[in-house]
């Protein structure tokens, strides 16, 4: 079936841009593997039928906050010595994956008793604008709201931290 | 399937805890980070696509949205502790343990 290539190809892709993520050494190839990452997962939400999350990830997720970090990244101009000499990384690599494949097959044991259903493309609307913001404007107002303030909040914070000392005279 | 999406969901998670754990460089510790919230993303949209429900397309956007607070508030930290300290090691920033 042509969804199920996809499928593959998305969930390789996004896994390979994850693992390039935490075994680059340099934070702007990671930032790369990210984007790549974040394209493919865009991808999955398309095969999922959620139009309009499949534009926000491109758009804000890719574009804006990618962009910002790797706008930071370069702002920062990391050369070579300024990053930390990770020399055990690998063995600490290792010790996580034998920590973490336990708590990994219990997760998807239970998410294999699931009951499944076939991923095909949901017709009348479903993930398009109109609908998700009918729900969203009707069952999630409020919780809308609060984000608009943690936004607001957080634009103020970002100022205040990052913006220019005054001197004190 | 929507099982495949789970488990593709969980992998990425665990890839994002095993980046924040080993790691040492904050902006790869603070990407692992936003690794880990796009998995619970998939996560969201995949049960919103079984259920057939959209409130999980709200959810996803409420994560993006607390996304793009959290890299303006840590990339704001990050550039002050740089200017402080002139360096990007994790072993560096533990000023709060005195």
């Amino acid at each position: 079936m042509f969804a199920d290539g996809l499928f593959t190809v998305f969930a390789v892709v996004s896994v390979l841009g994850a693992a390039g993520l935490i075994l680059s050494r340099h934070p702007m190839n990671g930032a790369m593997c990210l984007v790549v990452t974040m394209i493919s997962l865009a991808g999955l939400y398309g095969l999922l039928s959620a139009k309009l999350i499949f534009v926000l990830q491109l758009i804000v997720y890719a574009g804006a906050i990618m962009s910002l970090m790797i706008f930071i990244i370069m702002f920062l101009n990391i050369q070579n010595e300024d990053l930390p000499e990770e020399d055990g990384r690998y063995y600490y690599l290792l010790g996580g994956i034998v920590v973490l494949i336990p708590v990994a097959s219990f997760l998807i044991k239970v998410v294999k008793s699931l009951p499944g259903v076939e991923a095909t493309v949901v017709g009348n609307g479903f993930g398009g604008v109109k609908e998700v913001g009918l729900v969203l404007f009707q069952d999630w107002l409020l919780p809308f709201e609060i984000v608009s303030i943690l936004l607001l909040v957080a634009l103020v914070g970002a100022v205040v931290l990052a913006g220019k000392r005054r001197v004190n005279k | 399937m929507i099982q495949d999406y789970l488990i593709l969901s969980i992998i990425l998670f665990c890839l994002g805890i095993l980046g924040v754990v080993t790691r040492r460089n904050v902006f790869t510790v603070f990407m692992s980070i936003e690794l880990m919230l796009n998995a619970a993303n998939l996560a969201f949209i995949a049960f919103s696509r079984l259920h057939e429900s959209m409130d999980g397309h709200v959810l996803a956007m409420m994560v993006m949205a607390v996304a793009a607070a959290e890299a303006a508030l840590v990339l704001a930290v990050v550039i002050l502790l740089h200017k402080h300290k002139g360096k990007l090691d994790t072993n560096v920033f533990s000023l709060l343990r005195g």
